[in-house]
C-alpha cells in the first residue's frame, strides 16, 4: 500500500464518531449494490457514515446505517457532473468533513482500499484521494494509451488513472468540483465526465494515489468502442484546453510512491491481426485526412508502420507521443470538424493496442511499456507547448 | 449629341458606299436610324436612372464600413481597458483565448461586419427606390443577378455540406470496416453535388423540365448504385449488426460489451 497508515491506525480512525463520511453510490445493479453496502458495514462504525445512494434499497436490510436517496443521474460507468454537483450539495447540507465517491461494483474493493482512500480525506490532508487499481495486462487501455501519459505529460502527476470510478474527496476539493461541474449541468450536460486530478492541480491541491489491488471495472453502456473512444478523449481535450494556462507552466513530476507491478500476461495475439488490418485499411483511406492534422515526420512513420509485418508490428513510443499531441493541437484549432477529428484518431489508437499486445507478447512487462510510453509523452512536452504556443511551426 | 452623331454616321456611310438611294431605300434608313436612336436613348436613360441608385449603394456600403471599423476599434479598446477576457475567462474556467478567437476580438470583429450589413441593407434599399422610381423600362438583368447571388450561396453551401457527409461517411465507414468506404463516401459526395447543381439551376430557371428529370434519374441511379454496393457488400456485418442487437441483454450494462475480447478491455 502507498500509505504508511498502519491498518489499526485506520480502524481507530475510521470509528471515530467525529469522523462524518458522506459516501456516494453510483446507480448499479440491485446485487453490486447490496455487494457495496455489506462492505462498507464491515469496514465502518455505521454511526460515522452516511449514504447518499440512487438504487432503492431495504431498510431492515441494513438498518444501522443512515441512507439518503440521492437523485438518479443516470451514469452507469463513471461519475458525471451531475454526480459531483449531488455530493457536494449533500455534503454542504449534512455537514459531512469529507466525501468517497464509489462507481458501480464497488462491492469488489477490499476493505482496506475503501478505508485508505476515506482516511486519506479525512486525516492525511489529502485533498484527492485516487485508487490505483491492479488491472488485467490488457484491460484499460484508452487509459494506458491517452488518459494516463497525457495527464501525467501535461499535469506533472503520476496518478495512474485520471478517470477513475472511486475518489476520496476533502470538502473543498467537492466544492471545486462541484463548482466545474456546475458549468456543464447549467448547459444542460449533465452527463459531462469532469477531470478531477485536472481540476485539483488546476487549484493547487493536494493529490495522493493509493494501491486498492484488483477491482472489477463497469463497462460503459454504449458498447461501441469508436463512440467511447471518441467521447472519453474528446471531453480530456476540452478539459486540457480549457487548463492550459496551468500546464504550460514547468512542473516536476514526483517521484513514485507505488512500485510499478506487472500484471500477470495475458494473450491478445488473436486480435492484433485484426487491429493491424484495420491501421493499414484506415492508412489507405484516411491518409488525406490524417494529412491535415500529422507533419510530414509523422506521416512517414505511419507509412513505415503500414509496411511493417503483423508479427513484427509495434507504434514507436514517440510516434505515437506526437500523434497524441498533434490531434490535441489540432482540436483546439479546429482544423476539421471535432467529431471527424476524433473518429480518425480510432485507427491509430487500434494500431498503438496491437503494437502493446505486441509488445508484452514479447516479454516486455505491460506495465513497464505503459511507464516507457508516458515518459515518451513527458520528453516531448516542449514539443506540445511549442505547438499549442505557436501552431504554424508545423515541421518543427 | 452622341445619339445625333451616331444618326449621322450612319447616314453618312450609307451615301458613301455610292449605293443608288432609291425612294424606298430613305423610309428604311429613316427608320433603322429611329430605332436605333430610341434604343441607346432607351439603355443610356436607364443608366442614368440608375446610375445614382448605384452611387448611393456604393456610397452606403463605404460610410457604414468605415462607421464599422470605428466602433469595432474603439469596443476592443474598451473591453481590452475593462479587461473583458480575463473576466470572461474566469467566469466560463480559465480558459485559454487565442487572440483570433477572444471574447474581445469577436465582439469587435460582430460589430464591424453588423455596420457592413446595415451599410449593404441601405445602399440595397436606395439602389431599389432610385431603380423602381427613375426605371422608365424594365431590364432582366438585375433581377437574374439577385437570382445568381442566391445560386452562388446555394452552390457554396451544397460544397461544404457535400464535403462534410463526404468525411463523416469515410470516417465512419472506415472504423466500421467496410471495404467500399471510399466508393460510399464518393457517393453521398456525388448525391449532395447533384442536388446542389439541380437547386443552383433551378434557383436560376434554367433548363426547366429537363433538369428535373435529369436530376431525378441521375439522384435514383445513385442511391440505387449505393443501396446495391451496400446490400451486396454488408451482409455480413448487417447480420453481426443484427445478432447482437438480439441477442444484448439490457440488464447487462454494466458486463464487458459483446464487441470487446475477453483478453482485450478498451475500458
Amino acid at each position: 500500500m502507498a500509505t504508511a497508515d498502519s491498518i489499526s491506525d485506520v480502524l481507530e480512525t475510521a470509528t471515530q464518531p467525529a469522523a462524518s463520511l458522506l459516501v456516494m453510490l453510483a446507480a448499479m445493479p440491485q446485487d453490486q449494490f447490496e455487494s457495496a453496502l455489506a462492505n462498507l458495514v464491515a469496514t465502518f462504525s455505521a454511526g460515522s457514515l452516511l449514504i447518499a445512494a440512487q438504487n432503492e434499497y431495504a431498510a431492515d436490510r441494513f438498518p444501522d446505517l443512515r441512507i439518503i436517496a440521492a437523485p438518479s443521474t443516470g451514469a452507469a460507468w463513471t461519475a458525471t457532473a451531475a454526480d459531483f454537483v449531488n455530493a457536494f450539495q449533500f455534503a454542504e447540507r449534512e455537514g459531512v468533513r469529507a466525501i468517497l465517491m464509489l462507481g458501480p461494483g464497488a462491492g469488489s474493493l477490499s476493505a482496506a482500499a475503501l478505508r485508505e482512500l476515506a482516511n486519506a480525506v479525512l486525516n492525511a490532508a489529502v485533498d484527492l484521494a485516487m485508487p490505483r487499481y491492479a488491472l488485467p495486462a490488457h484491460a484499460g487501455l484508452i487509459n494506458a494509451a491517452i488518459l494516463y501519459p497525457l495527464t501525467r505529460a501535461l499535469f506533472a502527476t503520476r496518478v495512474r488513472f485520471p478517470q477513475a470510478v472511486d475518489l476520496g474527496l476533502s470538502l473543498r476539493m467537492a466544492e471545486q468540483l462541484a463548482a466545474s461541474a456546475q458549468r456543464f449541468t447549467a448547459a444542460n450536460q449533465a452527463d459531462a465526465l469532469i477531470w478531477p486530478v485536472n481540476e485539483a492541480i488546476a487549484a493547487g491541491f493536494t493529490v495522493g494515489e493509493y494501491d486498492v489491488g484488483p477491482r472489477e471495472l463497469p463497462q460503459p453502456a454504449e458498447p461501441d468502442v469508436n463512440a467511447m473512444l471518441s467521447l472519453v478523449t474528446g471531453s480530456l481535450f476540452a478539459d486540457i484546453e480549457a487548463k492550459a494556462a496551468t500546464w504550460q507552466r514547468p512542473r516536476r513530476l514526483p517521484p513514485p510512491r507505488i512500485p510499478v507491478a506487472d500484471a500477470p500476461l495475458a494473450d491478445g495475439t488473436a486480435e492484433v491481426a485484426r487491429m493491424v488490418e484495420s491501421f493499414r485499411f484506415a492508412y489507405s483511406n484516411l491518409l488525406e485526412i490524417w494529412s491535415l492534422v500529422l507533419p510530414p515526420n509523422s506521416l512517414l512513420g505511419l507509412k513505415r508502420l503500414s509496411a511493417t509485418s503483423t508479427a513484427e508490428f509495434r507504434m514507436p513510443e514517440m510516434l505515437w507521443a506526437r500523434i497524441v499531441f498533434d490531434f490535441l493541437v489540432a482540436y483546439r484549432l479546429r482544423t476539421i470538424n471535432r467529431g471527424h477529428l476524433l473518429g480518425a484518431l480510432i485507427p491509430l489508437y487500434l494500431a498503438w493496442v496491437a503494437g502493446h499486445i505486441n509488445t508484452t507478447a514479447a516479454g516486455t512487462g505491460s506495465e513497464r511499456h505503459i511507464e516507457t510510453v508516458a515518459a515518451a509523452f513527458e520528453a516531448d512536452k516542449p514539443y506540445m507547448v511549442s505547438r499549442w504556443r505557436w501552431p504554424d511551426r508545423f515541421n518543427s | 449629341m452622341m445619339l445625333n452623331m451616331l444618326a449621322i454616321l450612319l447616314q453618312a456611310g450609307s451615301y458613301a458606299a455610292g449605293q443608288p438611294v432609291s425612294a424606298d431605300n430613305a423610309p428604311i434608313l429613316s427608320h433603322m436610324s429611329e430605332a436605333l436612336h430610341q434604343s441607346v436613348d432607351r439603355v443610356l436613360s436607364l443608366l442614368i436612372a440608375v446610375l445614382p441608385g448605384i452611387l448611393a449603394f456604393f456610397v452606403a456600403l463605404a460610410i457604414f464600413s468605415l462607421i464599422g471599423v470605428v466602433i469595432s476599434a474603439l469596443l476592443r479598446r474598451i473591453l481590452t481597458l475593462f479587461r473583458f477576457d480575463d473576466r470572461m475567462a474566469r467566469n466560463r474556467g480559465n480558459v485559454e483565448w487565442t487572440p483570433s478567437s477572444s471574447p474581445t476580438g469577436l465582439a469587435a470583429r460582430v460589430s464591424f461586419w453588423a455596420c457592413v450589413l446595415l451599410g449593404l441593407t441601405i445602399g440595397v434599399a436606395a439602389f431599389d427606390a432610385s431603380y423602381a422610381t427613375g426605371a422608365p423600362l424594365p431590364i432582366s438583368l438585375l433581377p437574374y443577378f439577385t437570382h445568381a447571388v442566391g445560386a452562388i450561396l446555394l452552390l457554396i453551401a451544397g460544397n461544404l455540406i457535400a464535403r462534410f457527409l463526404a468525411r463523416s461517411v469515410l470516417i465512419g465507414a472506415v472504423n466500421a470496416q467496410l471495404q467500399y468506404a471510399r466508393v460510399l463516401s464518393l457517393g453521398v459526395k456525388w448525391l449532395v453535388l447533384v442536388l446542389t447543381a439541380a437547386m443552383v439551376l433551378d434557383h436560376l430557371q434554367v433548363g426547366g423540365d429537363i433538369v428535373e428529370l435529369a436530376f431525378g434519374i441521375l439522384f435514383g441511379g445513385i442511391v440505387l448504385a449505393l443501396a446495391l454496393a451496400i446490400g451486396l457488400g454488408s451482409r455480413d456485418l448487417v447480420s453481426r449488426s443484427l445478432e447482437s442487437h438480439v441477442e444484448r441483454n439490457p440488464a447487462a450494462h454494466n458486463t464487458p460489451s459483446p464487441s470487446q475480447s475477453e483478453t482485450i478491455r478498451h475500458f
